[in-house]
């Protein structure tokens, strides 16, 4: 996987997570009863989260960040397959762990790409680059799903983001397949 | 190797995408309603707003769908819904059509709510002559619960109703009046939906007035007589609210009462007229909350909210503003319980020993009661169901209470006594809230309900218009 793959990839995961991120709040509020539930919702999310962190980074140095970044988007595709259905809180909070593990995942290996490149020197330009894309494309896709959101149920946005977290993954994938004719990563010339 | 591997991913994918899909559209095909109370959640097959009478009509010809009609959604015994029917959303269909400011009558559509009334007649100085002490119902659900204010001189909502058109089960309209299809009026106007959709109605207005507040504190037994002596007997007072306290110390004994008294001066109304908008609500809003949890609490709100109020003695205010109380501080979003209404009548004779009854009953029961406000209802029995068999002051009781059956099954319990307890003062109780009341109490308290349900099976064969109060009482 090279600098310009990993960059296209999480900007496409960025795109879908930005546009189901306000409905999804909506969405956790209104399945919740309460706040105390809505509280309890995302505290589960970031406790697990938190847990999952470490044992990520450990799988990370084991088995390589990019398999890990594809089992992120695949993951999340089928999850946003998921919320459209739920009925119940505590569905809700099975859902919310199981994210709550998948975004550690993103968290941390997203980090790992950078930490495993050589090039000290220009390691700050390339985190920034990296967010001013992956940026751009969350805040475009909120922006345009504020006017789609007239034209679709918030069902189908969630069906849209799930095939994006896929496209992403293919983006990936194939990255994948490059290294191992590449073994190295190569931050081509960004 | 990969390609297999990426050809079985998107396979597994594209199946779970299309399982995931076709549950969603079957949920969707269903909508889960609720009302204010939300003890009562509803799976109804669609939400139909409506905007336009013709394209109502033209559906209703074309449908055999069971059908509910809902404003607001205020009332509290699922009067709006009905399991697997269309719940007829009516508050977009809310133009005003017609101010008379000669014969002071206004037509609107009942969507419309008394907040848009307000903003139309007050530039012309005219008022609505009886809605609730909120702006913020639709006239069409306030029609249907036939409902009652701070105003004591045109008696409850009925009598200042001129006509209405209603849109039948087959797809008729029908203009109904005092006059014409005369028999329906009584029936629909506290009629909760049952006979068909309301679509337009004229209603009388009344001048909007310049009204000073006046304001007094004092024990419950001496309310009657104040009322008999200061209000009722007066021309001059027009409208009147009051308090009894919720307090421990001062448990069902205390009052305090405010009058509103057409002031001498009335040229001096265009200076009062603005019609005031939201108010800040952060105070009462945290009082409330704190009286919901403990006894200091309830004991603070109430002088404090008693010292407010007494204070205010002598100021001015035009009929409009009296008309459009904030009630955004009592929203509560808890989610293991809610706040529900109870409002019981009683002839004004029987007041005081009625209250003694009712406080011997709530000190040994356990029920969390937040506030009661007491209005007058003069004597009126135009409705079918009517609550004001005599001249009877309402008191109106929040509750709070949880959402378990349990807790359900609790305030259950107690309301039934407390209604008991109406009863034997030869009172009554209202019907817009939670399904509380056994059907015995029903029938004792409103003795026409019978000729009622005949009615609607009458005028409504089919049993087109459905609601979970009909399904609960009806039968």
């Amino acid at each position: 996987m090279n600098y310009k793959t990993f960059v296209t990839s999480q900007s496409i995961m960025m795109t879908a997570s930005s546009m189901v991120f306000p409905f999804y709040l909506l969405l956790i509020r209104n399945i919740g009863d309460s706040y105390a539930q809505f509280g309890w919702a995302y505290g589960l999310f970031a406790l697990t989260a938190a847990l999952a962190h470490p044992v990520v980074g450990r799988l990370s140095d084991r088995v390589g960040d990019k398999w890990l970044l594809l089992l992120y988007t695949w993951g999340m595709a089928g999850m946003m397959l998921v919320v459209p259905i739920i009925e119940n809180v505590g569905q809700l909070y099975v859902l919310q762990i199981v994210m709550g593990v998948l975004g550690a995942v993103q968290k941390t290996t997203e980090k790992t790409v950078f930490a495993r490149q050589n090039d000290e020197a220009a390691a700050g330009k390339r985190v920034g680059k990296y967010h001013l894309w992956t940026t751009i494309w969350g805040a475009a896709a909120v922006i345009a799903t504020g006017y789609l959101i007239d034209f679709l149920t918030i069902g189908s946005l969630f069906y849209v983001a799930s095939f994006l977290y896929v496209v992403s993954g293919l983006v990936m994938g194939y990255g994948t397949i490059s290294r191992s004719r590449r073994e190295i990563i190569v931050d081509e010339g960004l | 190797m990969k390609k297999k591997v990426l050809a079985c991913a998107l396979l597994v994918y594209g199946l779970a995408a299309a399982g995931s899909m076709t549950i969603y559209s079957e949920q969707q095909s269903q909508v889960n309603v609720r009302d204010v109370g939300r003890l009562l959640p509803t799976m109804v097959k669609e939400v139909r707003s409506v905007q336009d009478s013709y394209e109502l009509q033209e559906w209703m010809k074309n449908t055999s769908d069971t059908i509910s009609i809902a404003g607001m959604q205020h009332s509290q015994g699922g009067q709006t819904m009905y399991p697997g029917a269309v719940m007829l959303d009516m508050k977009g269909y809310n133009k005003i059509l017609h101010l008379d400011r000669k014969q002071k009558k206004i037509t609107v559509q009942s969507g419309a709510t008394w907040r848009d009334i307000q903003n139309a007649v007050n530039p012309y100085g005219l008022s609505v002559q009886v809605m609730q002490s909120q702006n913020i119902f639709t006239v069409g659900g306030s029609l249907s619960v036939n409902v009652h204010g701070r105003d004591i001189t045109y008696g409850s909502l009925i009598d200042t109703v001129d006509s209405f058109r209603l849109l039948r089960a087959d797809g008729t309209v029908i203009n109904v009046s005092r006059s014409e299809n005369s028999e329906l009026f009584p029936l629909v106007i506290g009629g909760y939906g049952l006979f068909g959709v309301i679509l337009d109605v004229s209603l009388n207005l009344a001048d909007d007035e310049l009204y000073q507040l006046r304001t007094a504190q004092m024990d419950y037994d001496e309310y009657s007589d104040y009322f008999n002596g200061k209000v009722k007997s007066k021309s001059d007072v027009r409208m009147h609210i009051a308090r009894l306290s919720v307090a421990p110390d001062t448990f069902l004994k205390e009052m305090y009462a405010t009058d509103y008294v057409l002031y001498r001066d009335q040229s001096k109304r265009e200076k009062y007229c603005k019609l005031r908008e939201k108010e800040d609500i952060v105070l009462p809003k945290m009082m409330l909350g704190l009286s919901r949890y403990s006894d200091w609490g309830k004991n603070t709100l109430w002088e404090t909210q008693r010292d407010y109020f007494m204070k205010k003695d002598g100021k001015l205010q035009t009929r409009n503003n009296v008309m459009r109380s904030d009630s955004a501080f009592m929203e509560y979003e808890n989610g293991n319980k809610t706040e529900l209404l109870q409002e019981y009548f009683v002839p004004f004779d029987n007041y005081a020993a009625y209250v003694d009854d009712l406080r011997a009953l709530l000190e040994k029961e356990e029920l969390n009661l937040l506030n009661i406000s007491v209005r007058y209802v003069g004597h009126d029995e135009d409705a079918v169901l009517s609550y004001a068999k005599d001249d009877m002051f309402a008191l109106v009781l929040l509750i709070n209470q949880g959402r378990s059956k349990e807790d359900i099954k609790k305030t259950e319990k107690v309301v039934r006594k407390m209604i008991d307890v109406t009863l034997a003062h030869d009172g009554s109780y209202y019907l817009p809230y939670y399904q509380y009341p056994s059907q015995e109490q029903l029938e004792e308290a409103y003795p026409r309900a019978q000729e009622f349900f005949q009615a609607k099976r009458k005028y409504d064969p089919e049993e087109r218009f459905q609601n979970l109060f009909y399904k609960r009482y009806g039968k």
